[in-house]
C-alpha cells in the first residue's frame, strides 16, 4: 500500500531502557500538570527514581558495576533525602491561621502566564528541538540506546519552559532540581564510564545547592509572606 | 471439527461478532461498575433487553425534522457494521474485503457515522442535541491530530497502512511490544477511545449531567427503533475501537491463523474475552478518577498529543 | 612550592573557621591578615609559575594562565578584607543587636568566598573546576542576600536560578567533553587536562563543538555575557560592597577562566576559527548591550555592574582576536580590571555610605566632603575608561592592536567606539557625583571627612597596583605573561 521502509525494532534492552528515559520525560511533562506543590516533590522523586532504575539496569546489563553504587547514592539523595528536605520546608512555611498549622505544604502553585495545554504545546516543540538536534549530532554510545540521550536534552529543555512558566518561588526550584535530573540522565548515557568519585561530587554539590535553595525560599518567603514571584520586579533597567 | 470456513463466511461473521457482542460488552461494564460501587447492578444482559423493548416502541420527529434526521440512525448504522470488514477481528490473514480500506479509512467511515448522528441531532432544534453535537464535533477535531500520530506510528514501524501487518509485527517478537513507540501509540490510542466512548474522563457514562454531556446528548431527541438503531451504533462504536486498540496494539493473539471452524470459534470467544478485560479496566477507571471540567478536556487531549508525538520522535528519530 | 599552595588552600578556610565563632573585631583581623597574606603567597608563586607547570596531588595544577587569575583574586580578597573592617565599623558604632550575627556570617562567608575562588584555578581537572565554580555560586548567592532587604531577596533569588540554571548547562558541556575524550583516552579516564590537550587533534569534532558551546553559554551566565547576564545589574548593586567588588573583580573572572580552559580544548580538536567565532558574537553582544545601558542608570552600583559587563565583553572579544598581544592583553586586562573594578566598588561604597543612598541623584559634591576617597573614586572612574596611565589603557590598546594585527578592522573599531559609549556614561555620572557642588539638604548637613581610613587604604594600593600595571609592568609579571600566551597557544 505504500512504500516508506519499516523501522527495524530496536532490542528488548534498547526498547526496555528507552521506554525508562521515557518516563523521565513524562514524569517532567507531568509536573506542568501537578498544580500543588507537593504533587510536584513527589514526582520529583518518581523520576530520580526512574533514573536510578535505568543505572541499575546498565550496570547489570553493561557489566559496570560503578554504576550500583551511584544508582543506590542518587537514590538515597534524589528519592528520599531532597524531598524530605523540600518537604520540611514547604510545611514550615506558607499561610498559617490561628489553629491550622502552615499550609506550604498544600499551597497550590503560580499558574503561568499561558494556559496548560498551551504550555503543554510549547514544550512539545522545545523537546521536538531537542530531538533533532541530538539526532542531528550523530552521537553513539556504548551503553544505551542514543534516544536516551535525545530524550536527556528534551528533558532539560523543557525544563527551561518549566522554570519559565512558573510564577513562585518553589516550582522553579523543583524545576531546577528536574533539569538536573535531565543531565545525570544524559551522563548515564554518554559519561557512564566517569569515575565514581565525580559523580558522588556531583551529588554532594545538588545537595547543598538544594540547602542553599530552601535557605532563600525562606529568605524569600520571610520578605514577601508568600511564595510567589509576581512581586519581583522592582530590580529594572 | 475441522472443516474450513469459506471465507465469505468469516467475512459475515466478523460483522456478526461486533454487532452481537456489543450490547454484551457494555452491559458486562455497567454490571461491574455497579459491583465496584457496591450495588447489585442490572443483568448483564441488560442492553439486548433494551434494544427489543425500544423496538416496539412508537417513534416521534420533531416537527421541522426533515427525512435526514430519520436517515441519520440507519446510515450510522451501516458504517458501523461496515468498519469491521477492514480490521483484524477474527482472523491474523487479511481478508479480500478488508483491503477495502486501511486504517485511515477505516478512521474516516467512523467519523463520517459520526458526523451523521450530529447533523440529525443539529436538525431538530433541540438544546440538549445540538449542544452535545457541537461539543462532540469540536472535541473529535482536537483528537484528530492525535489519531493521525498513532497511524504515523503504524505506518512507520510497518511500511504500510495496514492494520493487519502491525498486528503481525507486535506478534513477531518481544521487542516489538517493549519499543517505546508501541507502548506510547497505545496509551495515546486508549485516552483518544475513553474520549471517544464518552468514559471518565471526558465524560460520564451514567448520569444525565447536562453541564458535561458530550455523546450522550446527541440522541436525545431520537426514539423507538431510531433511538435503538442509535444505541447500537455507539455500543457498536466502542466494541469495534476496543478491537482496534486490542487486536493490533495491545493483544493481537488468539486471532485464526487458518479458516478452520475450530480456530475462527476459538477467535471469536478470544475477542469477546478481551473486550471484557478491557471493559474492566475502562469501569475501575471510571471508578477511579474524576469527571474533567469541559475547559480541561485540551489538557487530557494535550497529554494524548504528547504521548502520540513522542512516539513519533522515538521512531522516527531514535529507531525506537 | 607546595607548601605555598597548600597555604593557598588552608588559610582562608581557617579564617572562615575562625570567624565562625570569633568576635567581630578579632575576625575581621583575622581576615584581613589572611588576605594580604594570600596575596604575598601568590605574588611568591610568580616566578615559579613562569618557567614551568606545577602539578602536585594528581588535582592540582598550577600553570601561568592560572597565576593570573590567581593573582585578580587573591589582590581583591586582600584589598576587600582590609577595606570590610571600615564597612563593618558604622554597624558596629550603632550597636544594632543582629550586628554581631551578621558580621559572623559576613566574614564566613566572605572567607568561604574566597577560599572558593582560590581553589577553583587550581583544579587539573574540568569536573573538579565545575564543582568549584558551583560552590563559588553557592557562597555568593548566600551573601548576596545577606543584607536581607526585599531587593537583595530577590537579587539572590534570581541569581542562583539563572547561575544554576547556566552551570547545568555546564555540566552537560563538561559530560559531552568526558564523550568526546573517551573516544581517544578509554572510558574511565577522568577528565584531566592535560591529557585531553595532548589529544586534542584527536578528539571527534561535532561533541567538542557542542561542548564548546555550552560551556560558553553556561559559564557564560556566570561571566555575565549576553543575553544570560540579566542576574548581574541585580546581585552586584544588592550585595554588600566588599561582595560587589569580589563579584565584579574575581567572580567573574573565575569563570572567565573556565571559558579559557575549554577554549584550550576547542581550539586543539577544531582549530581556533570556530572557538573564536562563537566568542566574538557573544563579546560583541555584551559590551554593545553595556554600552547602551551605561548611558541611562540612576544606581551607582548597577551602573559598575554594566561596566562589569562591558569589561568581560572586551575579554571575549580580545581571546577571538587570537594574536598573542590580543591574548596578552586579555590577561593583562583581567588583572587591571580586577584592581580598576575593586577600586570603584570600594569608592562608592564610601559614598553610598557618606550620602546614604545608592542613587546617583542622591550623591553630589563628592570631591569637596570626600577629600580622599572622591579622588580616588574619580580616578577609578577614568581608569575604567581606559584612561592611560592606568593598567586598562595598556591592555586595551594590546587587545586592540591584536585586532588590527590579525586583519580585522571592523571589530576593534567597534570595540572602540562601543567603550566610548561606555566612557560617556560613566563619566557624565561620575561628574554628577563629584564634581557638582553639594546642593540641598546634601549639603548642609554633612561633615566634611572620610568615614573610616580602613576604606580608604586598600583604594590607595589599587591605584597604585594599577600605575604599576600602566606604566611599566614587573619583568615576572610580563614573563609570566608571555608563557600564559603561548599556552594559550595563541595562532595568527
Amino acid at each position: 500500500m505504500s512504500a516508506t521502509a519499516a523501522v527495524a525494532a530496536p532490542s528488548v534492552y534498547s526498547g526496555g531502557s528507552s521506554v525508562i528515559a521515557l518516563g523521565v520525560l513524562l514524569a517532567e511533562f507531568g509536573m506542568f500538570r501537578q498544580a500543588l506543590l507537593r504533587d510536584q516533590v513527589r514526582l520529583y522523586a518518581v523520576q530520580s527514581g526512574l533514573i536510578s532504575v535505568l543505572a541499575i539496569l546498565v550496570a547489570a546489563v553493561r557489566h559496570l558495576p560503578d554504576l550500583y553504587v551511584l544508582a543506590a547514592l542518587s537514590a538515597a539523595l534524589k528519592v528520599v533525602i531532597v524531598p524530605i528536605v523540600l518537604r520540611r520546608l514547604l510545611r514550615g512555611i506558607g499561610r498559617a491561621g490561628e489553629d491550622e498549622p502552615a499550609a506550604g505544604w498544600t499551597e497550590i502553585a503560580g499558574s503561568g502566564s499561558l494556559s496548560l495545554a498551551n504550555t503543554v504545546l510549547l514544550a512539545i516543540a522545545v523537546a521536538a528541538f531537542g530531538f533533532f538536534s541530538v539526532r542531528a549530532l550523530n552521537i553513539r554510545s556504548a551503553v544505551l540506546p542514543i534516544t536516551a540521550l535525545e530524550i536527556s536534552v528534551s528533558v532539560v529543555l523543557v525544563a527551561f519552559v518549566l522554570m519559565i512558566m512558573r510564577r513562585d518561588v518553589a516550582s522553579q526550584a523543583i524545576g531546577f532540581l528536574s533539569l538536573e535530573n535531565g543531565i545525570s540522565l544524559a551522563a548515564l548515557v554518554v559519561a557512564a564510564g566517569l569515575p565514581l568519585i565525580l559523580e558522588v561530587a556531583f551529588l554532594f554539590d545538588l545537595l547543598v545547592a538544594v540547602v542553599v535553595f530552601e535557605l532563600l525560599i525562606r529568605v524569600h518567603h520571610g520578605r514577601a509572606e508568600s511564595l510567589s514571584t509576581a512581586d519581583l520586579t522592582s530590580l529594572r533597567g | 471439527m475441522s472443516a474450513a470456513l469459506p471465507i465469505p463466511v468469516i467475512q459475515f461473521l466478523q460483522v456478526a461478532t461486533i454487532g452481537v457482542a456489543a450490547p454484551g460488552v457494555s452491559g458486562v461494564i455497567a454490571k461491574v461498575e455497579a459491583r465496584l460501587q457496591g450495588r447489585r447492578g442490572p443483568r448483564v444482559l441488560q442492553p439486548y433487553y433494551d434494544l427489543a423493548k425500544l423496538l416496539h416502541k412508537e417513534a416521534l420527529a420533531p416537527e421541522g425534522a426533515s427525512w435526514v434526521f430519520l436517515a441519520a440512525p440507519v446510515g450510522a448504522a451501516a458504517c458501523y457494521l461496515t468498519v469491521p470488514l477492514l480490521i483484524p477481528v477474527l482472523t491474523s490473514f487479511g481478508l479480500p474485503l478488508g483491503y477495502m480500506g486501511d486504517i485511515l479509512g477505516g478512521g474516516l467511515i467512523l467519523a463520517l457515522a459520526s458526523f451523521l448522528v450530529a447533523i440529525a441531532a443539529s436538525e431538530t432544534g433541540s438544546p440538549y442535541a445540538q449542544l452535545g453535537a457541537s461539543r462532540a464535533k469540536t472535541f473529535s477535531a482536537i483528537t484528530e491530530p492525535v489519531v493521525l500520530f498513532v497511524i504515523f506510528v503504524v505506518a512507520l514501524v510497518t511500511g504500510t497502512d495496514l492494520p493487519y501487518a502491525l498486528a503481525a509485527t507486535v506478534r513477531s517478537s518481544a521487542s516489538q511490544i517493549v519499543r517505546p513507540a508501541h507502548l506510547l501509540a497505545a496509551a495515546a490510542l486508549f485516552m483518544v477511545i475513553l474520549a471517544e466512548t464518552g468514559r471518565i474522563p471526558v465524560e460520564t457514562h451514567t448520569g444525565t449531567n447536562e453541564f458535561g454531556m458530550i455523546e450522550e446528548a446527541r440522541p436525545f431527541e431520537h426514539s423507538g427503533p431510531y433511538f435503538a438503531l442509535l444505541k447500537w451504533g455507539s455500543w457498536m462504536k466502542q466494541l469495534i475501537l476496543y478491537t482496534i486498540l486490542l487486536n493490533v496494539f495491545v493483544a493481537p493473539w488468539g486471532l485464526a491463523a487458518t479458516a478452520q471452524i475450530g480456530d475462527v470459534a476459538l477467535a471469536i470467544v478470544a475477542l469477546v474475552g478481551k473486550a471484557v478485560v478491557l471493559g474492566i479496566v475502562v469501569a475501575v477507571i471510571d471508578n477511579s478518577f474524576a469527571k474533567l471540567r469541559l475547559f480541561k478536556i485540551t489538557e487530557f487531549v494535550s497529554a494524548a498529543f504528547l504521548l502520540a508525538v513522542l512516539g513519533v520522535f522515538t521512531l522516527y528519530l531514535g529507531g525506537g | 612550592m607546595f607548601a605555598v599552595i597548600l597555604l593557598l588552600l588552608i588559610l582562608p578556610f581557617a579564617a572562615a573557621a575562625v570567624s565562625l565563632r570569633a568576635p567581630d573585631r578579632v575576625a575581621g583581623a583575622v581576615t584581613a591578615v589572611t588576605g594580604v597574606a594570600c596575596f604575598g603567597l601568590v605574588l611568591a608563586l610568580v616566578p615559579a609559575a613562569a618557567h614551568r607547570d606545577l602539578d602536585y596531588l594528581s588535582y592540582l595544577r598550577i600553570d601561568a594562565v592560572s597565576v593570573v587569575f590567581l593573582m585578580a583574586t587573591s589582590f581583591l580578597y586582600g584589598a576587600v578584607a582590609v577595606y570590610s573592617i571600615g564597612y563593618l565599623a558604622p554597624s558596629r558604632r550603632s550597636r544594632d543587636p543582629g550586628f554581631s550575627r551578621y558580621s559572623r556570617r559576613f566574614y564566613t562567608g566572605l572567607n568561604l568566598f574566597a577560599w572558593s575562588m582560590l581553589a577553583a584555578p587550581m583544579m587539573n581537572n574540568l569536573a573538579l573546576l565545575w564543582i568549584a565554580v558551583e560552590v563559588t555560586t553557592v557562597i555568593s548567592a548566600l551573601l548576596v542576600a545577606i543584607e536581607n532587604t526585599d531587593g537583595a531577596a530577590e537579587a539572590a533569588w534570581k541569581y542562583i536560578l539563572i547561575a544554576s540554571a547556566g552551570l547545568g548547562l555546564a555540566l552537560l558541556a563538561t559530560i559531552f567533553t568526558y564523550y568526546a575524550g573517551a573516544q581517544v583516552l578509554g572510558q574511565h579516564y577522568d577528565l584531566s587536562f592535560t591529557p585531553l590537550l595532548h589529544a586534542g587533534a584527536r578528539l571527534p569534532h561535532t561533541p567538542v563543538r557542542l561542548a564548546f558551546v555550552l560551556a560558553v553559554v553556561g559559564f557564560g551566565t556566570k561571566m555575565g555575557l549576553f543575553p544570560v547576564h540579566t542576574w548581574l545589574p541585580d546581585a552586584h548593586s544588592e550585595a554588600p560592597t566588599p561582595v560587589s567588588a569580589l563579584l565584579s573583580g574575581s567572580l567573574l573572572a573565575v569563570s572567565f577562566y573556565a571559558i579559557l580552559r575549554y577554549y584550550q580544548v576547542a581550539a586543539a580538536a577544531l582549530g581556533p576559527a570556530f572557538p573564536r567565532d562563537v566568542l566574538l558574537v557573544f563579546g560583541v553582544a555584551s559590551l554593545l548591550l553595556a554600552a547602551l545601558y551605561l548611558l541611562d542608570q540612576r544606581d551607582v552600583k548597577r551602573m559598575l555592574a554594566y561596566s562589569s559587563v562591558e569589561h568581560m565583553g572586551i575579554l571575549a572579544i580580545g581571546v577571538s582576536f587570537g594574536a598573542p598581544i590580543a591574548l596578552a592583553g586579555v590577561l593583562l586586562h583581567v588583572l587591571a580590571h580586577a584592581a580598576a573594578k575593586g577600586n570603584a566598588f570600594m569608592g562608592a561604597g564610601v559614598l553610598v555610605h557618606k550620602f546614604g543612598s545608592k542613587r546617583i541623584s542622591g550623591i553630589s559634591g563628592g570631591l569637596d566632603l570626600l577629600p580622599w576617597s572622591g579622588p580616588l573614586f574619580g580616578i577609578a572612574i577614568l581608569a575604567l575608561c581606559a584612561m592611560p596611565p592606568f593598567g586598562i589603557f595598556r591592555s586595551e590598546f594590546e587587545i586592540v592592536q591584536g585586532g588590527f594585527s590579525s586583519a580585522r578592522y571592523a571589530t576593534p573599531a567597534v570595540l572602540i567606539v562601543l567603550v566610548t559609549l561606555a566612557f560617556f556614561g560613566l563619566t557624565v555620572a561620575a561628574n554628577r557625583m563629584l564634581l557638582v557642588p553639594a546642593r540641598g539638604r546634601v549639603a548642609a548637613d554633612l561633615p566634611r571627612g572620610e568615614p573610616s581610613a580602613w576604606m580608604v587604604v586598600p583604594v590607595v594600593a589599587g591605584v597604585a597596583a594599577l600605575l604599576v600595571l600602566g606604566v611599566h609592568p614587573p619583568a615576572e609579571l610580563t614573563g609570566l605573561l608571555s608563557r600564559a600566551v603561548h599556552q594559550l597557544g595563541a595562532v595568527t
